[in-house]
């Protein structure tokens, strides 16, 4: 994840622009075209297949997204079209609706295709190639560079994070066991400890930032930070975005065309 | 890890998204050239602090608390990240962090980053940013006060967010809001705790260990009495006002402004089809269906097994 210069070899913005037309594609589909969006996720499965990641691996890295669909929970219970079942538990009266059980399972998998897509695009390019790509793209310098730098220093930190997790695990602020008598303290006192580690993590953070600075400055460095060289342009840029296009209004075509359930 | 805030593709109808990206990149666009001739300096290259913050926002969101068996406080960190950099170049911090969490974690869904960013970053960080400073003015303006103020505006900013997550999947037709609202902001109020305690304790210890970094922080200015007042009144009214949107849930009306912007229902009718309800031309009722479907599903797991083939052999050469 930390960025090598050499790892930003490669023009990433055909990808960023393939995978933002895909999400957005999918997003257009209307509800219950469950034909195309299988057909948008064979598409991404061929994809994941030319990148060395086989239909099953990418179907099950796609589950990350699914805890949400509880979001989507109540319209199946509360929508009154449609009605494809009514009646009772214990006290409560219930129906469920087909048009909400529609809208839950398109959201759901659509979540899960997107999930894939963003995933491949990570496989595709590093995640420095698509920072360098996004500035092409006229991302503000600003921008550019802390998220590069964010990227670089993420690991790092996150490291430096956990270390102080588990030292505060072991003089147990947190809970270990499952009994509530190896919770330490009262709530406010762990929620002190807490804020005292973040503290010290920002002061930890802050004086980076300033060795960071010097060093840039004794090489030079007057303003914003290049992560890595540029890339050369990709030459075929435009005819990809055509091709991507093109793709993207097949998928669209085929969501209007295709028969809905 | 941190509060499930963080809206997937799929869940937001694309025309809300579309909306809530435009006014997010507005918004960031402002921040980006207020934040150029800021009011903080903390170090005199603005973009490397930027940075390195942000990575320590990520890694402060892996800080949690337990509250009880099963339930933890979390931080966010938005209004810390606003206290600690400045509104406009914390809510930059913010809106980077979110959009590395949709492209480097699948934490978030990328359509859906306008949306996620504006909550979190523009409601969370700046409107939570304004209104700590408010409240510190309020209260008298010292740096405890301050503290005090982002402490509550700490609160605010979760439970606006996850209230703005809820609506905002009300007007896509993906959750109820009579049923969702209520539920989001219960546990929100609760978990905005953790977020406000966690928030003071973290600026009380950086007052105390290092107060020559936080004195490039602009402490609220000492004002007078009059201005305080006012200050005071206007936050109270924005909280009412926000308190009296979150409470009047009518779904009805929500539901009724929904199908006239043509979010509901659009793009349900297909102007013709293909394969009229799944058939083959030609073949009659049920048979058809059915052969239809037994086809389909071979071709299916054909073409997949002839990809897992594929990435085999790509991935070993």
């Amino acid at each position: 994840m930390i960025a090598e210069p050499r790892s930003v070899g490669r023009d990433a913005r055909a990808a960023v622009i393939a995978t933002l037309a895909f999400v957005t594609a999918v997003a257009l589909l209307p509800p219950g075209s469950y034909l195309a969006l299988l057909f948008a996720w064979l598409l991404l499965a061929f994809a994941g297949a030319l990148l060395g990641i086989g239909p099953t691996r990418l179907a099950r890295r796609g589950l990350v997204a699914l805890p949400f669909v509880v979001a989507a929970v109540p319209i199946v219970f509360l929508r009154s079209d449609e009605l494809l079942w009514a009646g009772s538990v214990g006290p409560l009266t219930l129906q469920v609706s087909g048009a909400g059980l529609r809208i839950a399972l398109t959201a759901l998998i659509k979540a899960w295709i997107s999930v894939q897509a963003s995933m491949l695009l990570l496989a595709f390019a590093s995640a420095p190639s698509i920072v360098t790509a996004l500035r092409r793209m006229k991302l503000p310098e600003v921008i550019a560079t802390s998220a590069g730098l964010t990227i670089r220093y993420l690991e790092l930190l996150r490291d430096e994070a956990r270390r102080m997790l588990r030292a505060r695990t072991a003089r147990s602020a947190s809970p270990v066991g499952s009994g509530r008598e190896r919770i330490g303290g009262s709530i406010s006192w762990r929620a002190r400890t807490t804020g005292n580690l973040v503290g010290s993590l920002f002061l930890r953070a802050y004086s980076r930032a300033q060795r960071i600075e010097e060093a840039a400055a004794s090489r030079g460095a007057t303003g914003s930070l290049s992560i890595g060289t540029m890339p050369t342009a990709d030459p075929r840029l435009t005819i990809k975005v055509i091709g991507v296009f093109a793709l993207v209004l097949a998928l669209t075509l085929f969501g209007a065309l295709l028969p809905r359930l | 890890m941190y509060p499930q805030l963080h809206i997937p593709d799929g869940f937001l109808s694309p025309q809300l998204s579309l909306l809530l990206w435009v006014a997010t990149a507005v918004l960031v666009g402002i921040a980006v050239r207020k934040s150029g001739r800021a009011d903080v300096k903390l170090l005199a290259s603005q973009p490397i602090l930027m940075g390195v913050l942000g990575a320590f926002i990520f890694a402060a969101q892996m800080f949690n608390f337990p509250v009880a068996t099963g339930t933890s406080g979390h931080l966010l960190g938005g209004v810390l990240a606003g206290y600690l950099l400045g509104p406009w170049a914390g809510t930059i911090v913010m809106a980077t962090v979110i959009g590395i969490q949709a492209l480097l974690f699948q934490d978030g869904g990328l359509l859906a980053l306008g949306a996620n960013a504006f909550n979190m970053g523009i409601i969370g960080t700046l409107g939570g940013s304004f209104v700590a400073r408010g409240i510190g003015t309020a209260l008298g303006g010292s740096r405890s006060a301050s503290i005090l103020g982002a402490g509550a505006a700490a609160w605010l900013a979760v439970v606006a967010a996850a209230g703005f997550t809820t609506l905002q999947l009300g007007l896509s037709g993906t959750t109820n809001v009579a049923i969702g609202l209520p539920a989001m902001l219960g546990v929100h109020a609760l978990i905005g705790i953790g977020e406000a305690l966690i928030t003071v304790a973290a600026l009380t210890f950086i007052a105390q260990t290092a107060p020559d970094i936080l004195a490039g922080v602009a402490a609220p200015s000492k004002a007078s009495p009059v201005r305080r007042l006012v200050t005071g009144v206007a936050i109270a009214g924005g909280v009412a006002t926000l308190a009296s949107l979150f409470a009047s849930t009518d779904p009805d009306g929500l539901e009724a402004v929904a199908v006239q912007l043509g979010f509901l229902n659009a793009g349900e009718v297909s102007p013709f089809e293909l394969f009229p309800g799944y058939t083959i031309p030609g073949l009659d009722g049920g048979a058809s269906t059915a052969v239809a479907g037994v086809l389909g599903i071979i071709v299916v797991i054909g073409v997949l097994f002839a990809l897992g083939r594929l990435a085999r052999s790509r991935a070993q050469s």
